[in-house]
């Protein structure tokens, strides 16, 4: 077997384990808050004996949707022609998760809305605005930037060199296409903590500083997240720019090595990601649900899945279908944009190839 | 440091934003130089227009409250307000204290109330 078939094989089962662990954590979360609430809906004391044991059973089933997807994938991993698109339909599969789950328990929540306790659905009266402002470099490490943008700086410069040492004898879709492409995926990253950052909060103001803790510790993790992705992806221009040098088969041996760190990054990682994810959980908790007022009558004007509302300045509008993307937003213009610019990259890329 | 917007409140949001920021300056809570979240973020997280924020914000910097710096945000100018005629700042006074009156409170309950209110606002303690 290839060494790279091989790795796939050991990440993909680690996946699965992961995923077993994620299955069973949304499982629970409807439940966190104690038997008088399905997820942050308060709920009558039959609800999960009556109209909710079905809702719950339905929200447990939209669960397993994802595990489509490992269909292509086990086709693509021990069929060697397919092989480059294994990891591409991993990415794809890990995001059907993250969007199925955020359509799930909010299609479970609408469902349970209407059998809720009335009195806990009726919108707060008074609303606390935090007035710290939340801009990138607000949250920014700047030790992490510079780092980061040294590291992508030395390892083009290296790869420049080695271009420009011999351009008649290299190609430099060859040479440059890793790094355009993690350069691309760096910028995606800084697009996603815009879009963090601009995730509204709105907070009631009875237990204000508990809503906007749990908020802001929610945000942090997420924009930590980012930041480690980055840092993953500038670690990979870092290692092109060293590999390309060296001889075919100091390749393979180096190459090991680095997905065998790989792997071990993985593991470890993952561990890290669940006890934050116990922390986070904790903080939540100690903030009470409620429901927020709505002044622009969002649940009327957001048509699902998209919609456009230039008098809302958010990015997903909570409408009475479910969430629904704002097109007038500049966030999704700019991510239109960079959408747009992956198929370029991608077609200038493999133009010629 | 919270802002608080309440829906039974008569006044307009936009007016709700501006005196509450009027009051955090009074307070001393939001200092000479302190930034101010931008008009996107604050109409975001509250889910209104942006004009309902902007036009809050153009209130207080109409007052020489706010400076707005088209592309890096909204810093608090000053802790008092532009110049303003003495009959300016007592028509609003004599708006309240007639509504005081028109309650039915006694000249010494109004007395009483605006002391207290004058200390919370902060100024009354100097």
């Amino acid at each position: 077997m290839h060494t790279a078939t091989e790795y796939l094989v050991l990440f993909y089962i680690f996946f699965w384990v992961v995923r077993i662990r994620g299955c069973v954590r949304r499982g629970r979360q409807p439940l966190l808050r104690g038997p008088e609430w399905f997820f942050n809906v308060h709920v009558q004391p039959d609800f999960y004996t009556g109209a909710g044991k079905k809702i719950l059973y339905r929200y447990w089933m939209r669960m397993l949707i994802p595990f489509v997807l490992d269909i292509a994938i086990t086709v693509a991993i021990f069929t060697p022609s397919y092989l480059d698109y294994a990891p591409w339909l991993l990415i794809a599969q890990a995001v059907l998760i993250h969007i199925n789950h955020v359509y799930s328990v909010d299609k479970a929540e609408r469902e349970a809305r209407p059998i809720a306790v009335p009195e806990t659905e009726q919108p707060v009266d008074s609303m606390a605005l935090s007035l710290t402002p939340r801009r990138l470099r607000d949250y920014a490490n700047p030790k992490v930037e510079w780092a980061l943008a040294l590291a992508n700086i030395v390892a083009l410069a290296l790869l420049f060199r080695y271009y420009f040492a011999d351009p008649q004898h290299q190609n430099w879709r060859v040479v440059f296409a890793v790094p355009a492409f993690y350069l691309y995926l760096q910028v995606g990253m800084l697009f996603v903590k815009s879009v963090v950052l601009a995730w509204r909060t709105p907070v009631p103001q009875t237990q204000a500083t508990e809503h906007m803790e749990a908020r802001e510790e929610t945000r942090k993790y997420y924009l930590k997240m980012c930041d480690w992705y980055r840092a993953f992806v500038a670690a990979g221009i870092v290692f092109w720019s060293i590999v390309i040098r060296i001889s075919p088969a100091e390749f393979n041996r180096v190459s090991r090595i680095w997905l065998a760190a790989w792997l071990v990054i993985t593991v470890v990682g993952t561990f890290l990601v669940e006890i934050k994810r116990k922390q986070l959980v904790t903080v939540a908790l100690r903030a009470r649900p409620v429901r927020m007022p709505d002044f622009l009558h969002e649940s009327d004007i957001a048509r699902w899945p998209v919609c456009y509302q230039p008098s809302a300045p958010m990015l997903i509008l909570k409408g009475a279908h479910g969430y629904s993307l704002n097109l007038a937003n500049t966030l999704a213009h700019l991510g239109a944009a960079y959408l747009a610019g992956l198929v370029v990259l991608f077609a200038l890329l493999r133009m010629g190839r | 440091m919270f802002l608080t917007i309440n829906t039974n409140d008569p006044r307009p949001i936009y007016q709700q934003v501006a005196d509450g920021i009027k009051e955090l300056i009074a307070r001393g809570k939001l200092p000479q130089g302190a930034p101010l979240p931008p008009v996107r973020q604050l109409a975001a997280d509250l889910g209104v227009n942006l004009n309902t924020i902007a036009i809050a914000y153009r209130e207080l910097q109409k007052d020489g409250l706010i400076v707005i710096k088209h592309g890096s945000g909204s810093v608090v100018a000053s802790s008092t307000t532009t110049e303003r005629s003495p009959d300016d700042l007592r028509r609003p006074l004599r708006t309240a204290l007639t509504e005081l009156v028109l309650a039915g409170l006694s000249s010494t309950k109004i007395l009483s109330m605006v002391i207290r209110e004058l200390r919370t606002v902060g100024r009354g303690n100097k």
